[in-house]
C-alpha cells in the first residue's frame, strides 16, 4: 500500500499502520508457530496452522473467521475451572487468536473505530492471554495506540484539574476522626536493616516517608495524564459499592469510559479500577514508578513481584480482608483511610466460612453490626490516612480495610 | 429442504471441520439443513445414536454402522452407541456373535480412525449390567453413554477417562458440562457434582461439590430428563416443566441477559413437536437463520413451515441435530 505523504486521510494513515504491524510479525508462517503441550487438542493445533496459512496467504476475512473460532474455543478453556489452574498453553492460544484478529482488522482501510476495536482485541489478549512471540501484543498495542493518539480524547475533560479534585474532597465522603484511634507508626527513610528488624520480622505495619515521594508519578500523574497515556486501553472495572455485595460485578471498558462514567459527571454507581496489573499492560506507566528497595529483603525474585493499580473516585471501599503476601501500598493521588487488624485478631473479624470468601471479613468496618459480631468492638487495630508520596507496609495476612477519601490512585506491590 | 421420507435428520450450527451438517463444508449453517455425511454420499435417515464433539460428529445408524465426520473420519460396523468428546471417543461394539454377550466398550484417541488398537477396552455386555436391588421393572442396562452399561461407571473427557459411580445411586442418565456433572436416578431425582462457580450445581452456593449431591430444590418433583451445557444445567419434570440454572452469559437460561438484542417475539408453544431454541447463537446453532444470541425461547420456524414434527434433538457444543417426521408418522 503506497503511503501518501502528509495527507491525514484515514486510508493513507492505515497503509502506514498496516506496514508497521506487519513488520512486527515474523516474515514466514513457519516462524509464527506456538510450541504447545499435550493439553491443546490436535484439532486446535490444526486450526492454528490454518489461521497462520490464511494470514500469510493474504486471505484476511477467512483468517478473521478462523481466529474467531480459535478465540471462542480457547475462551471456553479459560473459563473452565479455577483461573490459577488454567493451562498456560490455552492462554497462549487465546493470545494468538487476539494477535491475528487485531492485525487482520487493520489491513483494510478503516477509521479510528476500527483501530480502537483492534486495540481492544489486543488488550483482551493481554488481560486474558499469556505472552507469546516475545510480548508481541504489547508492541502491537503500542503501535495501535500511537496511531490513535490525536483526537481520541473526550472533549469534556476539565482544563484545570483542581476544581474536580476540590469537588471530590468536599463531596459527601466523610473524613474519619482519628484522634481516638491508634496510629500506624511512621518512619523516614529507614535503613534496610532497621526496617527488617523492627517491622518485616515482627510483621508490624509502618508508613515509610521520604521513600516514594520522588517517584516521577508523584509529580506527573493527574486525571489528564492518565487519560492521555491510557485512555484508549481496555481495563477491568469493579462496579458496586463493595465486592461482597450481591449487586457487585466486573466489567471491561476503556480507561476513558471509566473516567467518564465513574469519576466525572456525578456518577450514580461506584466504579473502581481495582487490582489490575496496568503496568504490565502499559509499560510507559511503569517508568513512572519504582520497586521499593525493601522488597529485596524478601525471598522472591523481582520479576515475581505483582504490581497492581488502584484507581477510582472518592468513596471506593475494599472490605476488610487479608492477602497471602507482603504488601507495600504507595499512594500517588488523593488520600485513603486505612485500618489494619493483626492476624491474631482473625476470630474477632469473623471471616466468611465459604472457600470463595474465606480471606474476607463479614464485618462492615465503619458501620459494624455489633449484635452479630460482638467481638469486633474490642479488637485492637491501627489506622491512618495515607497521603500522596507515602508508602504503607501491610504485613502478610494482616487484615486491612481501605476507603478512598478523594479521587485516588494507589500502587500496590505484592512480594514474598 | 424438506425430505419426503419419514424420520429425517437435520443439522445446523458450527461445521468448521467439515462435520456432517447440510453441505458439510463451510464454517457454519444458520438454518436446519438435511444431514449429509460427506463420505457416505447418501442422506442419513435412520440414526440410532448421535454424539457431537466440537470438531467431529459420531453417528451410529440403527443397523450398527458408525460414521465419523469432521476432524475425525472413518466408519465401522457392529456398533451400538458412540460418545464423542474432543479428547476421547468411546464406542460400544457388539461382540463377535452380534448383539448380546461379548459386547465391548472401546475408548479411542480422537485422531485414530478406528483401526488398530483402542486406548482401552472393557466388557460391556448385559451380564455386566447387574440387577436392580428392589427387583422393580427398571432397565438393568442404564441409559446412553457417557453412562456405562450397568451404571457403575461413566466416561469423562479428562483423565481419569472412566470414573466409578456408586451403584446405590441407581443412575439412569448422566449429562456432563465443562466442569460439572448431572445425574438422573431411577426415582427421578437429580444429583450434581463438580465445579460450581457459576451456580451450575443448583445447590444455592458457588462452592464445588466433590461427590454427587442431591438437588434439594427439586425435591418432590419427578424429573424425566437432564441435560448440561458448558456451565448451565437443565431438567424437565414429568409434567413438562423445564428448570434451568447456572451461567446465563448468553441467555442460556432463557432469562434476561445484559447486552442481548431485544426480541419482541413471544412464542406460545401450541401442539407437540415444535422446537424452541435459546442461548448462544454465534455459529447459527439456534437455527433461526442468523447468528444472534437470544435470552428467550424462540420457535425454529423451518420445521413449522415445512410441516414437520420434531421428535428428537441432540446438541453438540456449537451445533444442533434434529430428527423430524411428517405428521401421522412416528
Amino acid at each position: 500500500m503506497a503511503e501518501d505523504g502528509n495527507r491525514d486521510a484515514p486510508a493513507a494513515g492505515l497503509g502506514a499502520l498496516w506496514g508497521a504491524l506487519r513488520a512486527l510479525l515474523p516474515r514466514t508462517k513457519e516462524e509464527l508457530r506456538l510450541d504447545l503441550g499435550e493439553s491443546v487438542e490436535r484439532s486446535v493445533v490444526l486450526l492454528l496452522q490454518q489461521a497462520a496459512d490464511l494470514f500469510y496467504g493474504g486471505r484476511r476475512s477467512e483468517c478473521l473467521q478462523t481466529s474467531e473460532v480459535v478465540l471462542d474455543y480457547s475462551w471456553e478453556k479459560l473459563n473452565t475451572g479455577l483461573w490459577q489452574d488454567v493451562d498456560k498453553d490455552w492462554r497462549r492460544v487465546y493470545a494468538f487468536g487476539c494477535l491475528l484478529k487485531a492485525v487482520c482488522l487493520c489491513e483494510a482501510p478503516g477509521d479510528a473505530t476500527t483501530v480502537a476495536a483492534a486495540l481492544r482485541v489486543c488488550d483482551m489478549g493481554l488481560l486474558m492471554g499469556a505472552a507469546i512471540f516475545d510480548d508481541i501484543l504489547i508492541k502491537v498495542a503500542a503501535v495501535l495506540q500511537a496511531h490513535l493518539l490525536p483526537g481520541k480524547r473526550p472533549a469534556h475533560i476539565p482544563a484545570p484539574e483542581q476544581p474536580c479534585l476540590k469537588k471530590a474532597r468536599n463531596s459527601h465522603v466523610s473524613i474519619p476522626d482519628l484522634r481516638s484511634e491508634r496510629a500506624v507508626p511512621r518512619l523516614r527513610c529507614p535503613s534496610l536493616q532497621h526496617f527488617r528488624k523492627h517491622h518485616l520480622v515482627p510483621q508490624t505495619p509502618v508508613i515509610l516517608e521520604g521513600v516514594a515521594d520522588h517517584w516521577p508519578c508523584m509529580k506527573k500523574w493527574s486525571l489528564e495524564y492518565i487519560q492521555e497515556v491510557a485512555g484508549c486501553r481496555t481495563v477491568p472495572v469493579e462496579v458496586g459499592s463493595r465486592y461482597t455485595d450481591e449487586e457487585w460485578s466486573q466489567r471491561l471498558m476503556t480507561v476513558s469510559e471509566f473516567i467518564d462514567s465513574y469519576v466525572l459527571n456525578e456518577p450514580r454507581d461506584v466504579g473502581y479500577l481495582a487490582q489490575h496489573q496496568l503496568f504490565d499492560q502499559i509499560p510507559e506507566l511503569k517508568q513512572d514508578i519504582s520497586i521499593p528497595d525493601y522488597c529485596c529483603l524478601g525471598d522472591g525474585e523481582e520479576e515475581e513481584i505483582t504490581i497492581n493499580a488502584w484507581f477510582g473516585p472518592p468513596g471506593t471501599v475494599s472490605p476488610l480482608h487479608q492477602d497471602p503476601q507482603q504488601n507495600f501500598l504507595a499512594q500517588v493521588l488523593g488520600r485513603k483511610y486505612i485500618r489494619l487488624y493483626s492476624p491474631q485478631e482473625s476470630e474477632a473479624v469473623y471471616p466468611h466460612d465459604t472457600h470463595l470468601l474465606h480471606n474476607t471479613s463479614q464485618v462492615d468496618v465503619e458501620n459494624p453490626d455489633l449484635e452479630r459480631f460482638p467481638g469486633f468492638a474490642e479488637a485492637p487495630f491501627l489506622s491512618c490516612i495515607l497521603c500522596p508520596g507515602e508508602l504503607l507496609f501491610i504485613p502478610a495476612k494482616h487484615w486491612h480495610y481501605v476507603r478512598a477519601l478523594d479521587l485516588s490512585f494507589s500502587v500496590s506491590f505484592w512480594w514474598s | 429442504m424438506a425430505e419426503e421420507r419419514p424420520g429425517s435428520w437435520f443439522g445446523f450450527g458450527f461445521c468448521g471441520f467439515g462435520q456432517a451438517l447440510g453441505s458439510g463444508r463451510g464454517r457454519q449453517v444458520l438454518s436446519p439443513e438435511p444431514l449429509r455425511v460427506p463420505d457416505a454420499g447418501t442422506d442419513i435417515c435412520d440414526i440410532g445414536s448421535l454424539s457431537a464433539a466440537w470438531s467431529y460428529t459420531a453417528i451410529v445408524s440403527s443397523a450398527g454402522r458408525l460414521l465419523l465426520s469432521g476432524s475425525a473420519r472413518g466408519a465401522a460396523d457392529g456398533c451400538r452407541d458412540a460418545w464423542a468428546s474432543e479428547t476421547l471417543r468411546a464406542v460400544l461394539r457388539d461382540g463377535p456373535g452380534g448383539p448380546g454377550p461379548g459386547a465391548e466398550l472401546q475408548a479411542w484417541a480422537p485422531g485414530a480412525a478406528l483401526r488398530g488398537e483402542p486406548l482401552w477396552a472393557r466388557p460391556a455386555g448385559p451380564e455386566e449390567a447387574g440387577r436392580e436391588d428392589d427387583g422393580a421393572a427398571c432397565e438393568t442396562r442404564a441409559g446412553p453413554l457417557p453412562l456405562l452399561p450397568g451404571a457403575r461407571a461413566h466416561l469423562s473427557p479428562r483423565p481419569p477417562l472412566c470414573r466409578p459411580l456408586c451403584p446405590a445411586l441407581r443412575a439412569r442418565r448422566l449429562a456432563l458440562g465443562a466442569e460439572h456433572a448431572l445425574l438422573l436416578d431411577a426415582a427421578g431425582q437429580v444429583l450434581s457434582w463438580g465445579g460450581g462457580r457459576h451456580g451450575q450445581l443448583g445447590h444455592g452456593t458457588l462452592e464445588a461439590e466433590p461427590a454427587p449431591r442431591l438437588l434439594e430444590a427439586l425435591q418432590g418433583l419427578r424429573v424425566a430428563a437432564v441435560a448440561a451445557g458448558g456451565w448451565h444445567s437443565v431438567c424437565v419434570g414429568e409434567t413438562g416443566d423445564i428448570y434451568v440454572w447456572g451461567w446465563n452469559e448468553s441467555g442460556q437460561l432463557a432469562l434476561p441477559a445484559r447486552g442481548l438484542a431485544e426480541d419482541g417475539q413471544t412464542d406460545a408453544g401450541e401442539g407437540t413437536g415444535e422446537l424452541y431454541t435459546w442461548g448462544w447463537g454465534k455459529y447459527g446453532q439456534l437455527g433461526h437463520g442468523d447468528t444472534a444470541s437470544r435470552d428467550r425461547p424462540r420457535r425454529v420456524q423451518c420445521f413449522v413451515r415445512e410441516q414437520l414434527r420434531v421428535t428428537a434433538v441432540s446438541c453438540g457444543p456449537w451445533n444442533t441435530y434434529v430428527r423430524a417426521v411428517e405428521p401421522g408418522r412416528s
